[in-house]
Formats: C-alpha cells, sequence, structure tokens
C-alpha cells in the first residue's frame, strides 16, 4: 500500500494560515490536473475551514513528501506558511488519519458530522476529473462508511457543542414539541441567527426577529420564514412567545425583570423561556426567580456544551475500535488483490494442461465418454486447487504480514513456473491500486 | 395448588427487584440493551404475578381482597401494570424504575407477610365487592403514578431553575411531558375512584345496614376525589399549567395516603374487613 497524505490542521497550525491555504471547489479542480501531471497517478484533495488534505498514489515510488506541500504552496502561496506546519502520512498511518478525520475524532469540534459530507465530495471532484482508481474508491468507501458507523454506533456527535444549540436543548426539556410554541429572537447577529435556524430546523410553530437595523431582521426573517416585531416595540410583544432569545450587542439590560413579571401576568402564568445568549447579558438575571420563567445564560449553556463535549471525548476509544475494524477489513481486501493474480494463473494454468490432454484423447474415446472424461478431469482439477486458494485468500485476507502473503505467492509461481504462463494480459501483471483495469498504466 | 402458589410469592419480589435493577439501570446508563429488554422483563413479571393472583383465588376460594396484605400484592401488581400500559401507549421509557419502587415495596411486605386464609367473612365473597375493589386499586394506582410523575416534575423543574445539567436533566422527558403523564394518570385514577365510590355506594346499604356515611374512611375517600376532581375540572376548563397541575396531584395524594393512614390505625371504620 503506497498511499500517502499531508494534511495542514487546526492541530498544526493557526487559523490565519488554514485559512489562506482553503481551496474552493474551482481551486481544487484547478489543482488536481497539476498533482496528476507531476506526482499522482490518483488523488484527493480535501479542504474545509479548518484543513486541507491531499492523499494519493505517487507515480514515483521514490517520492519525497515535501514536494506534495511545495507542489499546494506554488498554487496557492501564503507567506510564512512552513513544511512544519504539515503533517504527513503514508500508507497504513495515511488510511487510518483518513477514517479518523472522516468519523470526526480529529476534527476541532470533536464528533463534527459535517466533515463526512465534506469527504464524501472531495472524492466526488476527483472522480470527475478521472483521478480516482478503484482502490482510492475503496478507501475512500470505507472511510466514509467508518464515519457512519461513528455516528450510528457511538454517541460522537450527538448533544449540543455550540451555545446556541444548547439554548434549543433546554427549550426541549420544558416543551415536549415546538411545532406549537412561537419564539421571538432579538438580535439577528450570528448568535442569533444560528439560534432561530436551530429552531426552525426543530420545527418552531412561529418565530420572529426583533432587530435594530430593520434590514438585518428582514434578511433573516426572509431566511428562516419568520416574522419581524419593530424593535422599539418588541417588549409590548413577550406576551405573545413562549419563548424570547437574546442576542444583541447591547451593553445594557434591555428586558428588565418589570417587563417579563408583565408578560408572565398576560401570559396567565404559561411557562415562558428566555436564553440570554448575549455578552454582556441583556435580560435581568433576577426573572429567574418568576414562577415558570426559565431564565439561561451564556454560563449555563455553556455548562451544557462543556459536558456534551466531554461525553464525545468519551466517545473517542469507540470511534477508533471502529476505525481498527474497518482498517482490518480494507486491509484484508487490499492484500487479496497481491494473490488474486496468482490464482487466476495458477487456474489457468491447470486449465490449459486440462484442455490439451482432452484434445489428446478427444477423437480416441466416444462422445459419450468423452463427456464424462471431461467432468471428472474438471472436479479433480476443482478438488486439486480448492486448498491452495482458500490457503492463498486466508493468508492475505488475515493481512497480518504482508511479506509471508508475498512469499507464499512467490513459491507457487515458482513450483508451477506461473510466470513464463501467458495470461492474455491479466493476472500476475495486474496493478494492485487498479484490480479493475480502469486507470492507465502507471 | 400450594406450591406453585409459595414459589412464585417468593420469586415475585426477586422479579420485581429485577425490573427495578433493569430501570435503575438504564436510567443511569442508557444502554440499547437494557432498554430493550427490561419491558420484556416487567411484562413476563406481571403474567406471573397475574398468574400468582388467579391461582390464589382458585386456591383459597376468594378473590386475593381479605387481608391488607393480599391487598398489597394486588396494589404492586395494578401499579406495575398501569406503568406498563403507559409505557407502551407513550414510549417514554426512562421513568419506570420511580414507579416500579412502589410495586416492588408493596410486593415485599406482601410476600413477607401474606396468609393462606381458607375462611372469610362471607361479604368478602361478594361480587360487587370484588369490582368495588379492583376499580379502588386501579384507581390508588392511578394516583400513585400521577403522584411519581408529578414529584419528577418537581425534581426537573427544580434542576431547570438551578441551572442543573445532570442525570435528571439528561434522563427525564420534558416538562410538558411530564405534566400531562401526571394528569392523565390522575384522570385515570379519577375514573376508576368514581366507578368504585359507585359499586360502593351501590353495594353498602344491603351489605351493611347500619353504615354511617360520616365513617372516617368514606370522608377521607370523598376528599381525594373532591381534590382531584376540582384539579381535573380547572385544568380542563380553566388555566392551571405546570407546577399548579403538579400541586393537585400531589395534594390528593397526600390527602389518600393520610386517609389510609388515618382510618387503618386510628379511626374505628366499617371498612376494616380483617
Amino acid at each position: 500500500m503506497n498511499l500517502v497524505g499531508i494534511s495542514i490542521n487546526h492541530k498544526t497550525s493557526p487559523l490565519d494560515l488554514r485559512e489562506a491555504l482553503h481551496l474552493n471547489h474551482d481551486e481544487i479542480v484547478t489543482l488536481i490536473p497539476r498533482l496528476k501531471n507531476s506526482l499522482f497517478s490518483e488523488g484527493v484533495v480535501i479542504s474545509t475551514c479548518n484543513r486541507t488534505e491531499i492523499f494519493g498514489f505517487p507515480q514515483n515510488q521514490e517520492l519525497d513528501l515535501s514536494s506534495i506541500i511545495d507542489e499546494l504552496i506554488r498554487f496557492k502561496p501564503v507567506n510564512e506558511i512552513k513544511q512544519e506546519h504539515f503533517l504527513k502520512f503514508f500508507s497504513c498511518g495515511a488510511v487510518r488519519h483518513l477514517f479518523s478525520v472522516a468519523s470526526g475524532i480529529d476534527s476541532m469540534i470533536i464528533g463534527d458530522s459535517q466533515i463526512l459530507g465534506q469527504v464524501k465530495e472531495a472524492f466526488e471532484i476527483s472522480e470527475d476529473l478521472d483521478f480516482a482508481g478503484a482502490a482510492l474508491r475503496r478507501i475512500f468507501d470505507t472511510a466514509i462508511k467508518t464515519g457512519k458507523r461513528a455516528i450510528k454506533e457511538t454517541t460522537i456527535s450527538e448533544g449540543a457543542v455550540t451555545v446556541s444549540y444548547a439554548a434549543v436543548q433546554v427549550v426541549e426539556k420544558i416543551f415536549s414539541s415546538l411545532d406549537k410554541k412561537s419564539a421571538l429572537v432579538i438580535g439577528a447577529g450570528e448568535t442569533g441567527e444560528l439560534a432561530a435556524v436551530h429552531l426552525r430546523d426543530k420545527g418552531i410553530g412561529k418565530i420572529a426577529i426583533a432587530n435594530r437595523t430593520i434590514e438585518r431582521a428582514e434578511k433573516l426573517a426572509k431566511k428562516i420564514h419568520g416574522e419581524i416585531v419593530p424593535f422599539q416595540f418588541y417588549k409590548e410583544h413577550l406576551h405573545n412567545f413562549d419563548i424570547v432569545i437574546s442576542a444583541t450587542s447591547s451593553n445594557n439590560i434591555i428586558v428588565s425583570y418589570d417587563d417579563i413579571k408583565s408578560a408572565v401576568k398576560k401570559r396567565k402564568n404559561t411557562p415562558l423561556i428566555l436564553m440570554d445568549i448575549a455578552v454582556p447579558r441583556d435580560i435581568d438575571p433576577d426573572v429567574k426567580k418568576i414562577d415558570n420563567v426559565f431564565y439561561h445564560d451564556m454560563d449555563s449553556l455553556k455548562i451544557i456544551v462543556d459536558q456534551n463535549l466531554q461525553k464525545r471525548k468519551d466517545q473517542i476509544p469507540l470511534v477508533q475500535k471502529i476505525i481498527m475494524e474497518e482498517m482490518i477489513g480494507f486491509f484484508g481486501w487490499f492484500n487479496t488483490l497481491d494473490v488474486v493474480p496468482t490464482i487466476k494463473t495458477m487456474r489457468l494454468f491447470f486449465e490449459e494442461i486440462r484442455n490439451d490432454e482432452l484434445e489428446k484423447i478427444k477423437n480416441k474415446v466416444s462422445d459419450e465418454d468423452f463427456i464424462k472424461i471431461e467432468d471428472m478431469t474438471r472436479r479433480m482439477i476443482g478438488r486439486i486447487l480448492h486448498n491452495p486458494t482458500v490457503k492463498l485468500r486466508e493468508f492475505a485476507e488475515t493481512g497480518a504480514n504482508i511479506k509471508e502473503v508475498a512469499a507464499n505467492t512467490m513459491i507457487l509461481k515458482d513450483l508451477f513456473n506461473l510466470g513464463s504462463i501467458p495470461s492474455n494480459g491479466k493476472g500476475i501483471n495486474e496493478d494492485k491500486n487498479n484490480p479493475e483495469g480502469t486507470n492507465e498504466k502507471k | 395448588m400450594l406450591q406453585p402458589i409459595d414459589i412464585l410469592n417468593l420469586f415475585l419480589p426477586i422479579l420485581y427487584a429485577s425490573v427495578f435493577a433493569a430501570y435503575i439501570y438504564d436510567f443511569f446508563t442508557e444502554k440499547k440493551f437494557v432498554n430493550n429488554s427490561k419491558r420484556i422483563i416487567l411484562f413476563v413479571t406481571l403474567i406471573l404475578h397475574a398468574l400468582y393472583l388467579i391461582s390464589r383465588t382458585i386456591e383459597f376460594d376468594h378473590p386475593p381482597i381479605t387481608s391488607k396484605f393480599e391487598i398489597f400484592s394486588i396494589i404492586a401488581f395494578s401499579i406495575g401494570f398501569s406503568y406498563f400500559i403507559l409505557e407502551l401507549l407513550t414510549d417514554i421509557r426512562g421513568t419506570g424504575a420511580f414507579i416500579i419502587l412502589f410495586s416492588l415495596g408493596f410486593q415485599i411486605v406482601s410476600s413477607l407477610f401474606i396468609e393462606h386464609n381458607y375462611t372469610v367473612p362471607e361479604v368478602l365473597r361478594n361480587r360487587l365487592l370484588g369490582l368495588h375493589v379492583v376499580n379502588a386499586l386501579l384507581g390508588y394506582s392511578g394516583i400513585t403514578i400521577s403522584a411519581v410523575y408529578g414529584l419528577l416534575f418537581i425534581l426537573l423543574y427544580k434542576n431547570l431553575k438551578a441551572n442543573k445539567f445532570g442525570l435528571v436533566f439528561n434522563r427525564l422527558p420534558s416538562l410538558e411531558i411530564l405534566e400531562k403523564l401526571s394528569f392523565y394518570s390522575a384522570v385515570i385514577g379519577f375514573i376508576l375512584l368514581t366507578i368504585a365510590i359507585i359499586i360502593g355506594t351501590i353495594w353498602l346499604p344491603s351489605a351493611f345496614p347500619n353504615f354511617s356515611y360520616l365513617d372516617p374512611k368514606l370522608i377521607g375517600t370523598f376528599f381525594v376525589w373532591i381534590v382531584y376532581g376540582i384539579g381535573i375540572l380547572r385544568k380542563l376548563f380553566g388555566n392551571l399549567y405546570g407546577k399548579k397541575v403538579i400541586f393537585f396531584s400531589l395534594t390528593g395524594f397526600a390527602i389518600a395516603i393520610i386517609s389510609l393512614i388515618i382510618t387503618s390505625t386510628l379511626g374505628k371504620t366499617f371498612h376494616s374487613f380483617y
């Protein structure tokens, strides 16, 4: 396995460097032909806001991994970037790293499931540009399978890990369903927008935006199919909402104790949830003393986020176990690629002997006897070759010792002189990285 | 048939303990395997418990309502059974430990002290009495479950107010669901209690010509019925939400317990048959 890879990510470099090196779709499409020309027979470029990675099978077995980094920097020059900002992977390490990335345990926010889609998309680009063969397809299929298993079999992606989402998680602990509830988001900045989007995704019945700049409120309201409450009147509307999320940049309290007391009275004491995700706070924290008012601020929501992050971290060993299982499966398959041509040639060799001998007696026996002899020899060859075939596959699939597999294959070839058997262009000369012969010869 | 009855009597507390263990383990760990198997364990326990009660009825020729400890066993069964139905209907599985604990407690006391009772007063063989008792016990199970959900509501409410996001926050369903579960259990309990009261009222004059409507047991039951009735009506037609609904449930339950203690220890009531 001669897969190689390089990676610059949140563990190796600061944000500004990662941002500067980020490649958009068009840039990846432009870079791939350059990699194809000079470095790789096939490969994939993954680039997200937190990582840029290149994986591939080198054209030259002696490829220096630094040359991949040099090529990337030549393509997208970034000041102050150094070789030290990159991780280099080879063979098994490259596969393990890719599987770790796909399963989210290498992400900045552990368990981030978006990366799985990004890995998939990166491979599709390579496939579209005819830069991905069967072995690379198998690696990426297994990587995506690993990511899916991690999500399904562990809780690596569960629980809110952003304050906005934690706010929604608390809301769900108070109301059983949100489809008949209404929410007011005060402040249409990034945090407010995120909270509004989460609420919409959770199926909130009605949502309204109040923002000082009306244009911004309109823009967000349009995005989430919400209504607008004029900022100067939002206090008069508080009682109409079950959930109020405040995320403005105001330096002072904008929702007082009395505002909430009055709203709760108008609501006839039905529960009111207040999420203050602004710093400094927008809502007077004393409102938590009012019955049926659930007030949470950044500090309290941060507790949930930290707990969930810790829970995700605790899942890493389970994900690593899945990665190991998938690696064993993958290398089992990969190692069989070594023996498949040998098995094919061996079978062909015996089949040719059988055909020769059958040809010799064809005119010496009756048609009826010939059919019997033909059938008998077929079964005989089948039985003779059954054990060697199974054993060779077993050696390969266990994948414990690649050298042992090679040695056994070699003995077999020497014993029967298989190397000299013409195999119609198939068999022993097949390319392991391209078992289906779909790519040009390297 | 005595031997199987004795064996079941011995095993029922163990079975309820296993159910409780499965539910509490699942509450703390949320393991998929336990989550699916705990319901099966509860189902098997309830089947065996039903068999036990039927066997007693056949063997002793009267329904198992002739002593406190027979009734305790029926209470254990009806609480477990009511919860089982509730779990099936709502698929909310995280609260079972708190309910099954009651079944376990009642069954342990019952199994420890229950006796073989072949001779009972003739009045206890009456069919109407049987119906009255079954409805009353199922009704009390309903209000017990309602009270447990009420307590869980208060627990989660306080946790949310105090920004505590631990086990209670993670495992319990939402406040709104707990309120609904408490309310629906109370409604079912109230309906069954009403049926029990009606049957009792029809049957009483014929069985006890000298009974008094001022009997402490009747007064206690009436108060319980009134509290739940007011609570349910206010919830249905008024503006009763959250903690106030729970308040009615817990008050009704407290009155029921106090009434039970007073009538079985201090007051003289015709309702003591044993």
